[in-house]
């Protein structure tokens, strides 16, 4: 990570935040025995891509009136990778949805890479990629790619190669010219993060895109999304519901308990980068899944 | 199979007209909310308040004083007699009450009694294609292509082989209803999840079984969507049959009524026979909701 | 392939023979009245269908082309109702009850009417085809438009594109499959009502002589049955016609995807 001394000045707010969800973490460390520590200056250094103040979601159905999320409030750092995770009905979703201007909070602040959601949309500065593919059956693999390329009017030439380049980075070489439906489940998935890829995005918002696949798939969807986090450097906000998946994947992990949705805790994950395979049998990562699981437990 | 296609997609306009007949208000608008910044707001406050009624009323009764100010035969260009007006139209059904209720009897007839057979044959032709899949299928491909056969070129056949008495028509109406149930109920009988098929062979239950507690149960709602298009191919069918020999029904006095350029007449004749078919439509819609109460479109 | 193919040839020619049997029993041991014109024979039949390729020919291509006319009269205006119903709720909820009410009603009913109020051959064909085309296309259309899921739309959405966009990229693709239901359904009633005019007073077309020839009587039954072979076939083909446009077109449909294999 870039320390930047303009960047230091600028957020000196955020190093306030920054303290503060330290001593939670200190907190939970000390509570839970895990040993790990905090590279305050580091952290401090960081600049936020995404914050959310005191976010409010209501749902109003014909029966009863749901509060989807309560006062939930976080800070991403720019090129981090962040995991939500908490149980169906927790919010991570509506959470997720928040940030990509999908649906608009009934209360608080959302501000995506320096401006408001809707703004951050319009301006094209997060890629999404859903539980599902939702590929266009109609069109070509590279014409899937360049969807969003096309729709912002860059020329067909420098779309085919945009779409040949991602092919390669998510180890798609030679599928360019199938249809969707002639790829398998976690190929489809991979098109749909090179789709999300193409305008070459500051964020990268995804929402459980691996949980419909097989344990093996998607424990080596994983590996390869971790490389190509490796080479894009964007920040990565990835919901899931697998403790495992989330500490594999993450720098933190956010925790959300239902009923209603809200932050119950943040977890670092001081393991190392790169993460390997053989990782998620070390004792750390065991440690890591106990405590997760615990800070449900005391919901 | 390729012409599975063409009764494939008709289920559709049957369901969708179900909807619409028996909840205008609701189902109409009942369209997914593609904008996700939309919310669903509260319902209306009254039933005939609703835009959904409303709006299409004001829109027939507007339509109709146009015609009858003729606005219409100012615009382009027709006599009175070409286009009557609704008054002249509603005066005729007056007059010809019941000459013209006991035509559409007749026709509703011929037109109930070939859809029975029909639906019958293509009962049997569904069961005999899935019961034995590799020759019975060839079948259905035959029935399908005669559903592409224009029924106006069947009306002088079947008028040499059944006279001109109700049993031409109720055999044009036959092979026009036959395809639809043949092909929705095959549709109903093979689409039966594999997982309850691998259960019946688990009861080593032999094939007259599977067809007793499972195909037959399983097609049931295709066998109705079948029924649903029938009923007003079978209308078209005996009124397009009764246009050239016959010597009863509505078909027979709309022709004969243009002939002598009696237009209120004729229009009478399409006025009733629009209601019969509404009516036998309602009527199989009806049986529909008391036969399968199980079927996931009936439940709220 | 061979699966299929195989018993639907046995089909066909098992037909062809019970055909020509019923025909020569009619004939020579039943005794019936009328007994070629009731079921002629099939030899005959396309005998006189060889003899006679080149009227026939004609006279179906002018069915046929006045129904095309109409038919894709008929169906531009069905896709522009649609997609006006799919826009704006006032339209659609002013529309929609009208054209499902209108697959309730005997619409080929309407024919002889419009054949008074027009008195024109060549218009009111054109006519009755394109309003029988119109509503099973506007309707299966407007199913299509909508049949498009929404995290489809979202994506759209989070690309921030255009409305008009969203419709070209996304909705009307998606609705092709819909489209050409309507348009397969739509296609033989389109015939069908063209042939119907032409039953009523013409002077080209198909029905013409299928008319004609029934009225020589049974002198021209082969004649009169080889104009009926062609009516269906003009159903058939048009159907054909669409699928075929249909593969050619949205060629991306599951029902075209080979079978096994992939799965």
């Amino acid at each position: 990570m870039l320390v930047n001394p303009t960047w230091m000045k600028e957020s000196n707010r955020y190093a306030r935040t920054c303290v503060m969800l330290y001593n939670i973490n200190k907190k939970i460390k000390s509570d839970s025995g895990v040993k790990g520590e905090l590279d305050m200056s580091l952290v401090a250094a960081r600049i936020p891509e995404i914050q959310l103040q005191n976010v409010e979601m209501r749902y109003q159905t014909d029966t009863a009136d749901v509060l989807a999320l309560h006062q939930v409030s976080l800070d991403i750092a720019k090129g981090e990778f962040v995991s939500l995770l908490g149980p169906s009905g927790c919010g991570k979703t509506t959470l997720l949805r928040l940030m990509a201007d999908l649906i608009t909070p009934t209360g608080g602040d959302v501000t995506v890479a320096g401006k408001s959601a809707r703004e951050a949309r319009l301006a094209q500065k997060y890629g999404i990629v859903f539980q599902s593919p939702v590929l266009y059956d109609w069109r070509k693999v590279k014409h899937n790619i360049t969807l969003p390329l096309e729709l912002m009017g860059v020329k067909k030439s420098i779309r085919e190669d945009k779409a040949l380049e991602l092919l390669d980075l998510v180890g798609l070489q030679g599928f360019a010219d199938k249809y969707p439906w002639q790829l398998s489940g976690g190929m489809q998935q991979r098109v749909a993060i090179a789709r999300a890829l193409s305008m070459e995005p500051e964020i990268l918002l995804m929402d459980e895109p691996f949980s419909a696949l097989d344990e093996f798939t998607r424990e080596r969807l994983n590996e390869e999304l971790l490389s190509v986090w490796n080479k894009v450097q964007s920040t990565i906000v990835f919901v899931t519901h697998s403790i495992p998946e989330s500490i594999f994947l993450s720098d933190r992990v956010f925790v959300l308990s239902p009923h209603p949705g809200r932050l119950s805790a943040i977890v670092d994950i001081p393991l190392p980068r790169p993460r390997t395979a053989e990782m998620r049998n070390s004792p750390q990562f065991f440690e890591l899944i106990a405590h997760i699981r615990d800070s449900f437990e005391g919901v | 199979m390729e012409s599975n296609t063409t009764v494939r997609d008709i289920p559709f306009i049957a369901s969708s007209g179900k909807e619409a007949a028996t909840a205008p208000i609701t189902s109409t608008n009942n369209e997914i909310t593609t904008d996700p910044d939309k919310r669903r707001s509260p319902r209306r406050p009254s039933k005939w308040l609703n835009p959904g009624v409303i709006l299409p009323l004001l829109a027939g009764v507007l339509f109709l004083i146009l015609w009858e100010v003729q606005v219409f035969h100012k615009l382009f260009d027709l006599k009175k007699y070409q286009l009557p007006l609704p008054s002249a139209i509603a005066e005729a059904i007056r007059d010809h009450f019941s000459l013209l209720l006991s035509y559409t009897g007749y026709t509703l007839t011929e037109a109930v009694v070939g859809m029975l057979i029909g639906s019958a044959c293509g009962l049997l032709i569904a069961l005999a294609a899935t019961a034995w899949p590799r020759w019975g299928g060839g079948s259905l491909t035959l029935v399908a292509a005669l559903n592409a056969v224009p029924i106006v070129a069947l009306a002088p056949i079947m008028n040499l082989w059944f006279g001109d008495g109700i049993g031409s028509r109720a055999a044009i109406v036959t092979a026009t209803t036959m395809a639809a149930m043949a092909i929705n109920a095959y549709k109903g009988m093979a689409a039966v999840d594999p997982l309850a098929l691998d259960l019946m062979h688990s009861y080593a239950a032999g094939k007259p079984a599977v067809f007793r507690y499972l195909r037959i149960q399983n097609s049931l709602p295709y066998v109705f969507t079948a029924l649903k298009i029938n009923a007003t191919a079978s209308m078209i069918g005996a009124i397009v049959g009764e246009f050239f020999f016959s010597s009863r029904g509505l078909g027979y006095l709309l022709s004969n009524s243009i002939k002598v350029a009696k237009m209120p007449l004729g229009w009478s004749c399409i006025v009733l026979a629009a209601i019969a078919g509404v009516l036998f439509y309602l009527i199989v819609e009806r049986l529909e909701k008391v036969f399968i109460k199980w079927h996931s479109s009936q439940r709220s | 392939m061979r699966d299929r193919v195989l018993p639907l040839f046995v089909w066909i020619f098992g037909l062809l023979v019970v055909w020509e049997a019923v025909s020569w029993w009619l004939l020579n041991v039943a005794k019936t009245p009328l007994a070629q014109s009731k079921l002629p024979y099939v030899h005959e039949v396309a005998a006189t269908l060889w003899k006679y390729s080149g009227t026939l020919l004609k006279e179906g291509g002018a069915t046929f082309g006045n129904a095309g006319v109409g038919f894709l009269i008929g169906a531009v205006a069905g896709v522009v109702l649609a997609v006006l119903m799919s826009l704006s709720k006032t339209i659609e909820q002013l529309a929609f009850p009208y054209a499902v009410a209108s697959q309730m009603i005997p619409i080929l009913g309407l024919a002889p009417i419009i054949y008074g109020i027009v008195r024109d051959e060549q218009v009111s064909r054109i006519i009755i085809s394109g309003y029988i085309t119109f509503f099973p296309v506007a309707l299966n259309m407007l199913r299509g438009l909508r049949s498009v899921d929404l995290p489809a739309v979202e994506l759209m959405h989070s690309y921030a594109a255009k409305p008009w966009a969203v419709y070209w990229k996304l909705r009307f693709p998606a609705a092709l499959p819909g489209l050409f239901s309507g348009l397969k359904i739509a296609a033989p009633l389109a015939v069908t009502g063209a042939i119907l005019v032409e039953l009523m007073g013409a002077q080209h077309g198909i029905g013409v002589i299928m008319l004609r020839n029934l009225y020589y009587g049974p002198s021209h039954t082969y004649m009169f049955w080889s104009t009926v072979l062609v009516g269906a076939l003009l159903g058939m083909a048009s159907y054909w016609l669409m699928s075929l446009v249909e593969r050619l077109v949205a060629p991306w449909q599951p029902e075209f995807r080979p079978k096994g294999g992939s799965r």
